[in-house]
């Protein structure tokens, strides 16, 4: 028995190994690397890149991702948990909307940014649509601002939060909130005082699944921020592309990750032991 | 069964054995060739080309810089010759196999980034400058039309810490490759302040957006520059007066070819009128090949967007890659602006 087991887990320990800790390692080795003359790395082995990671300058960046990742987070939970709930209730409709959710998967992510420019520029669809209806004289700027990288992150990452709600509100017993009713609770308290806390396993996992993916996110901000105001992603991606300064990009990332799982840890305390 | 399987085995062995079929392999920037440059060579030559393409220097360098990327032959530009060189990438050119060389125009003979093309023959080039909506009044013409408050935040910059800190340099009478921190300082103070006059930073994307009209004015190559004017005559391009940056990507053969005798084949090929005058009309810029130049129509001979006339090119400057320090200076800035 234990030997099946083992054979069973070995290919998801080989992916694991070979997918993740491998180039974690790689990851690891670079950021303590020095960068070459131009571009390149290798020896001498140090520290500096870290050190140069703690300047007030990518803390300032770190903070703007943050937030901007908490507001996307939030909007995502306050769009996806209606959703989630209507869905877990359409009986036979469940597969239709659930496919509906992540039909978008099935085009590049990058397509369908470009898309949202091609709906919110000056001369975009909508623009043109509330011109044309005599709602607004001169186009509503839209595009290439905070509001279009949240718009951006929320749009991207929304299925990541209906998913696991979905999933908790689907097995929730209904009998509890027909029991909550049948002791005097108005749908609004049997909503608060037993369905929202019954799927908070649920919203810990969606938020843990947008926001992470959020912190890192470097495609909104460069397309739909117009590069304007930059994420730690960005800083990360630059790192690797004009600045030609992978040590130093591989530090960033390394610290970003552990920053990242402190947070996690502390937020959700003893309960990150259902996530991790 | 098994017998046949084993035999058959063999067979496949001696086959694998038997000298490797002549390829080579090129690596070229993407939409950067004509339809035909390399089925032609192939027919005239009998030999396959493997053809790949990249979208950033980067992707190529992150490959080639091992010495056992595969690669015959890459196309990087002006830039990277001299950093490829000495990283000892590159293998020297044997101008005797490369007749067709003396199709270049005299100053493509003895460019800056690699004197007397021991390394490299250059491609194609082109220039960083201002593409422009006619109805702006006047008309920009350089660089500091980008501090001014004149066209409603309906203006951009390319997303390229290079091409940003060249405009502010050349309009403070710097280089456009200058590494010292006082002038990264001034270029840094003067982008932050004008940033607030910028709708994005944006690259070659920005063209659709000069074209339908949201932009009015952009910084953007000089091929894209033509592209857009082609679509929209309303449209005008401008060479800043302060100055402005040169790029050219050159053709090199990698240290680690295993077919130099073919790839300078193909590269004297590339340089053959024909096929050069060819590559530019399909990509739409300017080749440094004055034999091919002659071949093209007259307009778009004399187009004196991809073509500036002397007096203008003459304020061109050539990137250069910074050293280590340098490029870290402006990455730090280039943070700092981008987060202001």
């Amino acid at each position: 028995m234990n030997r099946l087991r083992t054979w069973f887990l070995a290919p998801a320990a080989t992916v694991t190994v070979v997918l993740f800790l491998i180039p974690l390692t790689v990851i690891l080795g670079y950021s303590a690397m020095t960068r070459g003359a131009y571009f390149g790395l290798g020896p001498p082995w140090t520290l500096a890149n870290y050190a140069r990671v703690f300047d007030p300058l990518y803390g300032a960046v770190l903070w703007r991702s943050f937030v901007l990742s908490a507001v996307s987070t939030a909007l995502c939970l306050t769009l996806g948990l209606p959703l989630a709930l209507f869905i877990s209730r359409s009986g036979k409709r469940r597969n239709l909307y659930l496919n509906l959710v992540m039909l978008p998967f099935w085009t590049s992510f990058l397509v369908r940014i470009y898309a949202w420019i091609f709906l919110l520029r000056d001369t975009g669809l909508v623009n043109a649509f509330l011109q044309k209806l005599g709602v607004i004289h001169d186009p509503l700027p839209m595009l290439y601002n905070d509001g279009a990288v949240i718009l951006g992150l929320v749009y991207g990452y929304l299925p990541f939060m209906v998913l696991p709600l979905y999933a908790t509100l689907e097995r929730l017993d209904p009998f509890l909130i027909e029991a909550a009713a049948d002791l005097g609770a108005r749908p609004a308290t049997a909503f608060w005082k037993v369905t929202l806390p019954l799927c908070a396993p649920g919203i810990r996992a969606g938020a843990v699944l947008v926001f992470i993916p959020c912190l890192g996110a470097f495609l909104v901000p460069d397309l739909l921020g117009g590069g304007k105001s930059i994420m730690i992603g960005n800083v990360v991606q630059n790192q690797f592309t004009t600045a030609r300064d992978w040590p130093f990009g591989a530090a960033l990332s390394l610290v970003l990750m552990a920053l990242v799982m402190l947070a996690l840890l502390a937020a959700l305390g003893r309960r990150s032991e259902d996530l991790l | 069964m098994r017998r046949r399987l084993f035999l058959m085995g063999v067979a496949g062995a001696a086959g694998c054995s038997r000298a490797r079929e002549r390829r080579l392999y090129v690596y070229n920037w993407s939409f950067y060739i004509a339809k035909e440059t390399v089925p032609r060579f192939e027919r005239e030559t009998g030999v396959e080309v493997r053809y790949r393409t990249f979208e950033s220097a980067e992707e190529m360098l992150a490959k080639v810089s091992a010495g056992n990327s595969g690669w015959d032959i890459v196309i990087p530009s002006n830039a990277f010759v001299a950093p490829m060189r000495e990283q000892g990438l590159l293998a020297p050119l044997d101008h005797a196999r490369l007749p067709n060389l003396g199709n270049l125009e005299d100053r493509f003979r003895d460019p800056a980034w690699d004197p007397g093309l021991g390394y490299s023959i250059p491609y194609m080039y082109g220039a960083t400058g201002i593409l422009y909506n006619r109805s702006v009044r006047p008309e920009p013409r350089g660089w500091a039309d980008f501090w001014q408050d004149r066209y409603g935040r309906r203006v951009t910059m390319m997303d390229d810490p290079s091409e940003v800190f060249a405009a502010a340099l050349k309009r403070a009478g710097h280089s456009v490759n200058s590494d010292a921190a006082g002038e990264i300082d001034e270029a840094k103070r003067d982008l932050i302040a004008a940033k607030p006059l910028l709708r994005a930073f944006i690259s070659a994307d920005v063209r659709d957006q000069v074209v339908a009209g949201d932009v009015l004015m952009a910084q953007i190559w000089a091929q894209m520059g033509r592209l857009a004017v082609n679509e929209r005559r309303d449209l005008g391009f401008a060479y800043p007066a302060e100055g402005f940056a040169l790029y050219c990507d050159n053709v090199v053969i990698l240290r680690e070819s295993r077919e130099p005798e073919l790839a300078h084949r193909f590269l004297d090929y590339l340089l053959r009128p024909d096929v050069s005058a060819e590559i530019a009309q399909a990509v739409t810029t300017a080749t440094p090949n004055a034999a091919a130049r002659r071949l093209l129509p007259v307009e778009a001979r004399e187009d004196p967007i991809l073509y500036p006339p002397p007096d203008v090119a003459a304020r061109g400057e050539w990137y250069r890659s910074l050293p280590a320090a340098g490029q870290r200076l402006r990455d730090r800035a280039w943070t700092e602006i981008k987060s202001s």
